[in-house]
């Protein structure tokens, strides 16, 4: 009844301040970026050396490409735990499949369908079984962890077939093989969800998704999809994670990572609830992550206190965020 | 009348954003009374009592009680003054038991700072036996009816000494037993000298148990006197008004053939045995108080909700649609009411509102093509009149009315056959009403078949070739939009007239 409709929009930010605040609002976390990395230039010499550069990339290429995953299913106004453990199982697997087959394409090809198995497991219970994503998922963290223990008997299992190292341990030009695949999969997901009407369909069910399905959107395939796409990049971070060592642990391989990634969407300014945020943001915040931890190892800070400092970070950025 | 009333309020004046709410309004109420507060969706009634009870502060006039004048700067002091307000949505926490809501927030408690729960028990327990019911102080209230939650807000209200209770349309969701149960509830109260504000719509309940009455129309008051000497066509004369313009904006063009068939369409508690036919180039109506069923109807046969039972025909075709896409795929677009909740994703761009429904309309090659959407934003930009800048941004910057037609240029890029609009103009201002009723009008006259579903019936009048009235979940009367007069329609509305063979 109160007549609150919003002012018609017509004015256009024209100050150099509003200008300025919009900037802040839009890249708030490539400024970030900027800021971080030049005081880290300045701090340690060591950062800018062109082989440090690449070793942070290095680093970061697993959580990165999961991260990835995971800003789609924060979009979409849900959350993934389970890629840590599905990561471990996918591993697990397709080390078995490779070894027992003796091909690598089997062991790749096992490892993307275990992971994007999982993953639609995880859409089915969400979607159609209208479980909250974060209690659906955290059961098949639980579920995923424990048949890759069982699998493997608690401890790891490695391959046995030559070349199979090769994946992670190569490089193209002067970047390594994983860091190549990290920035194709942003590249990606960068154009599924904008230049896709499942993108599209995405950003609308995590903003509002009665008037989603209103809008004759299959909310149901979307959200599965979205489960899946993340699963199936889980796939690809655990041919990577096996392949580097030869081997993968059923106990300790893809440990938090979930919250490693879940860090890095939100440093990148995705919002919690869906609907808002974007992929060049959740790079920039890998990229974050990544200068932090490679900092505090060139800085020799306690591994102890590593969480802390991490925690820190995602407390400050959220809390920039919430400015809006 | 006595000259001391328990509660005036005297000349309340109040307006939101320059828009005039209440003009002048007065209302008095006796000690002992119930006194109906009559009026249409939007006339001021939920404002003027908001006032009452502190929410909103009066530009002008005052309140007094008991012949002194109180200000009313917030809830508490309202409170204070013995007034309690029932709202439409009981405030009843299902999760905690009965004597737990009746001291919510007020708890008894020791010294050491523990919760008195026999003494809160007993208190519970006296309240409610003074309103005649046995009910388990210590029972959970999610196991209670709906009419036990009310009284539970009622007994919590006696609890706090009201003398003045607010009861803001009580009888929605109650069955017709449970309603006279609240009546007689209502004229005990009464004689204890408890007064009671009711707000309502129905006319015939009215009747039966207020002693008062007072209406209020576009924030004017219009009426006020005693019950017994009036008779509810004289209320609802009161209030709809005479003098409202009665120029119809639909023109009689053919209508095409049936495109849309509607057998015994059934859903349990919401809607019951519905049956209509659709023509294309036909613009029909459908009208009704809050609660009637029409917005489930509509939301079911869209296939938003998926359990009724009944016949759906489109262009002879035997339809089951269970799913919203379904419905597009079968040529139904569905323009929903309460746009903010239902309609707008607040996050997207204006244009990205407008292509998410016909998304296959944007692409070439599996790849979203941003010209070809900015193109067709601009042709229904200019053909709707969307007065927005910059189209890139996001669609909650824009007003209410430039919201709706985005929503409605949605719509029309799928291009569905039939199109269904829920209150298509609730909460636009005047002008963009106006281009939206004629937008409306020219789709049926270019052989769209078109529903409206609107609580206002003058609305309903102007555009629609038919109207259909439902009542609690069915239809109870059908008029040629010609002849329909608005006073008529509000009778079969408020369930005081029903039409006597079955229709349909």
């Amino acid at each position: 009844m109160a007549n609150i409709d919003a002012k018609e929009y017509s004015t256009k930010p024209s100050t150099t301040k509003s200008r300025l605040s919009w900037l802040w609002s839009e890249y708030s976390v490539i400024i970030a970026f900027i800021v971080i990395f030049i005081a880290s230039a300045i701090l340690n010499p060591r950062f800018m050396d062109l082989n440090n550069q690449l070793n942070i990339l290095m680093q970061v290429s697993i959580i990165g490409i999961i991260a990835m995953g995971m800003t789609v299913v924060m979009l979409s106004g849900g959350i993934d735990l389970s890629v840590g453990s599905v990561l471990a199982l996918a591993g697990v697997i397709s080390v078995l499949a490779l070894n027992a087959s003796g091909s690598i394409l089997v062991g790749i090809f096992t490892a993307l369908l275990v992971g994007s198995f999982a993953g639609f497991l995880n859409g089915l219970m969400v979607a159609k079984g209208r479980i909250a994503s974060f209690i659906a998922t955290l059961g098949m963290m639980a579920g995923a962890r424990s048949i890759a223990l069982y699998i493997a008997d608690g401890g790891s299992v490695s391959g046995e077939v030559a070349g199979f190292t090769a994946i992670s341990n190569s490089d193209l030009w002067i970047f390594d093989v994983p860091v190549i695949i990290f920035l194709a999969m942003t590249a990606a997901v960068f154009v599924i969800m904008h230049k896709t009407r499942f993108g599209r369909y995405v950003y609308a069910l995590g903003s509002n998704e009665k008037a989603a399905l209103l809008s004759a959107i299959r909310v149901d395939r979307i959200k599965i999809g979205v489960y899946t796409l993340i699963g199936s990049l889980v796939g690809i971070a655990a041919v990577i994670e096996t392949s580097r060592l030869n081997s993968i642990s059923s106990s300790s391989s893809g440990a938090q990572y979930e919250l490693d990634a879940i860090a890095a969407v939100i440093i990148g300014g995705t919002r919690m609830t869906g609907g808002r945020g974007k992929i060049i943001g959740t790079l920039f915040g890998v990229l974050i992550l990544g200068i932090l931890n490679n900092m505090m190892n060139l800085m020799n800070v306690s591994p102890y206190l590593q969480g802390f400092v991490k925690g820190l970070i995602i407390i400050i950025a959220v809390v920039f965020q919430k400015r809006e | 009348m006595t000259d001391n009333p328990f509660m005036t309020m005297k000349n309340i004046d109040k307006s939101f954003n320059g828009v005039p709410v209440l003009k002048n309004v007065s209302l008095k109420v006796e000690k002992g009374e119930i006194h109906a507060l009559l009026g249409e969706n939007g006339a001021g009634k939920s404002t003027l009592m908001n006032i009452l009870g502190g929410v909103h502060l009066p530009d002008n006039g005052s309140v007094y009680i008991d012949g002194e004048q109180v200000k009313m700067l917030n809830p508490r002091i309202s409170q204070e003054q013995g007034i309690s307000f029932i709202h439409q949505e009981l405030n009843v926490v299902a999760d905690l038991k009965v004597y737990e809501n009746m001291f919510l927030g007020s708890e008894i408690r020791n010294k050491v700072g523990f919760l008195k729960v026999e003494e809160m028990c007993r208190e519970t327990h006296d309240v409610m036996a003074t309103l005649g019911v046995d009910i388990d102080p210590k029972e959970y209230v999610r196991n209670l009816d709906t009419s036990y939650k009310q009284l539970i807000e009622i007994a919590k209200a006696l609890l706090r000494k009201s003398r003045l209770i607010i009861m803001d349309e009580p009888t929605t969701s109650l069955a017709e037993h449970e309603v006279n149960r609240l009546f007689e509830l209502m004229r005990s109260l009464k004689q204890s000298g408890v007064s009671i504000i009711y707000i309502s719509h129905k006319l015939k309940e009215i009747k039966t148990v207020c002693d008062s009455y007072t209406v209020l129309r576009d924030g004017e008051l219009v009426g006020t006197g005693s019950m017994e000497r009036e008779n509810p066509e004289t209320i609802t004369k009161l209030m709809v008004g005479k003098a409202i313009s009665q120029e119809r904006y639909v023109h009689e063009n053919p209508f095409g053939p049936v495109i849309m068939e509607v057998k015994n369409l059934t859903s349990e508690g919401l809607f019951n045995d519905i049956n209509f036919t659709l023509q294309q180039g036909e613009i029909l109506g459908f009208t009704g108080l809050a609660g009637d069923g029409r917005t489930e109807l509509f939301e079911s046969l869209f296939g938003y909700r998926k359990k009724y039972s009944g016949e759906v025909r489109i262009n002879g075709e035997l339809v089951k649609i269970d799913h919203p896409r379904k419905a597009l795929k079968a040529g139904i677009g569905f323009v929903p009411k309460n746009r903010k909740e239902n309609a707008i994703i607040k996050d997207l761009s204006v244009i990205h509102n407008m292509s998410l429904s016909s998304m296959g309309n944007f692409e070439s090659s599996g790849f979203l093509r941003d010209n070809l959407e900015k193109e067709r934003f601009q042709y229904y930009k200019d053909a709707l009149n969307i007065k927005v800048h910059n189209p890139q941004i996001t669609i909650d910057k824009l007003s209410g009315g430039n919201q709706q037609k985005v929503v409605i240029a949605k719509w029309l890029e799928a291009n569905t056959d039939i199109l269904i609009f829920d209150n298509p103009t609730q909460g636009i201002d005047v002008g963009a009403k106006q281009e939206i009723y004629q937008e409306i009008v020219t789709l049926s006259e270019q052989g769209k078949a078109v529903i409206v579903l609107s609580s206002e019936a003058p609305e309903i009048i102007k555009i629609c070739h038919s109207i259909n009235v439902m009542y609690q979940g069915e239809i109870t009367a059908r008029f040629d939009g010609k002849s329909a007069n608005e006073e008529e329609i509000m009778q079969y509305a408020t369930g005081s007239k029903r039409e006597a063979k079955k229709i349909g």
